[in-house]
């Protein structure tokens, strides 16, 4: 028999949630804001370079997006939250989508970048009433 | 009653003392001492939600008073402690870290 299965083993956590605590939609939002900028001057140009470096620089800021839209669900939100706004998952899922290779990150359409916006606004609109309580 | 008792570790606010998935030998109701680990209950969070037990080590007595611990995490860039969540009194102590088990790092399941 190991030493292991003599006792019980607790598990003691070494980490929690981000010391700093703040969040704020806004990152996500102007993330998002330089995804639909990129994606309409890159359709007005026709020089390729300059598209090259568009889709590379798109592709980064739409990274972004998911990323700090993932924070905000990983860490900010809590269960009460989910609970009083059963959307919340299915929101946050689909505008990480609309971020992701299906989406603005794999597009060059500015609808796409508008449905984007319009979801991180649902998304603010949630966090500042949860602020609110 | 002091019993001794295994702990396994979740997370990085202790690097690079202890890591992910490290075994440790604990002693369950032992009192705490400067300068060593302790698995101790943090107060609840912003949002009134129980934090987990924890890892932490007890770095001295609060200046501002002595009947509770200040501890803090080994590694500044994740975790909590007593910088954000203030001292803490002896019954928050559950059991002092006596010594790391050398043994396969293995995911706690």
């Amino acid at each position: 028999m190991r030493l292991r299965d003599i006792f019980q083993i607790t598990e003691v956590s070494a980490h929690c949630d981000l010391p700093c605590g703040v969040y704020d939609p806004a990152q996500a939002r102007i993330e998002a804001e330089s995804v639909k900028m990129i994606i309409k001057k890159a359709n007005e140009s026709d020089d390729p370079d300059f598209r090259t470096r568009a889709i590379m620089i798109k592709e980064q800021r739409a990274e972004l997006v998911k990323h700090h839209l993932w924070v905000l669900w990983t860490d900010y939100f809590k269960p009460p939250h989910f609970e009083k706004y059963p959307q919340l998952h299915v929101l946050v899922n689909e505008a990480t989508k609309l971020a992701g290779a299906s989406g603005t990150k794999g597009e060059f359409d500015e609808a796409k970048a508008d449905e984007l916006l319009a979801k991180i606004a649902e998304i603010d609109k949630i966090f500042w009433e949860t602020k609110q309580g | 009653m002091i019993r001794p008792g295994l702990a396994r570790v979740v997370g990085t606010s202790m690097e690079p003392t202890l890591h992910e998935g490290d075994l440790l030998l604990v002693l369950w109701g032992a009192s705490a001492r400067v300068g060593s680990l302790a698995i101790v209950r943090l107060p609840h969070d912003e949002h009134g939600a129980p934090r987990p037990t924890s890892i932490k080590r007890v770095t001295g007595v609060d200046p501002s008073d002595p009947q509770r611990w200040w501890v803090e995490r080994d590694n500044p860039s994740a975790g909590v402690d007593s910088w954000l969540v203030g001292s803490l009194p002896h019954s928050a102590v559950l059991a002092r870290v006596l010594l790391r088990i050398p043994c396969r790092r293995v995911p706690f399941t």
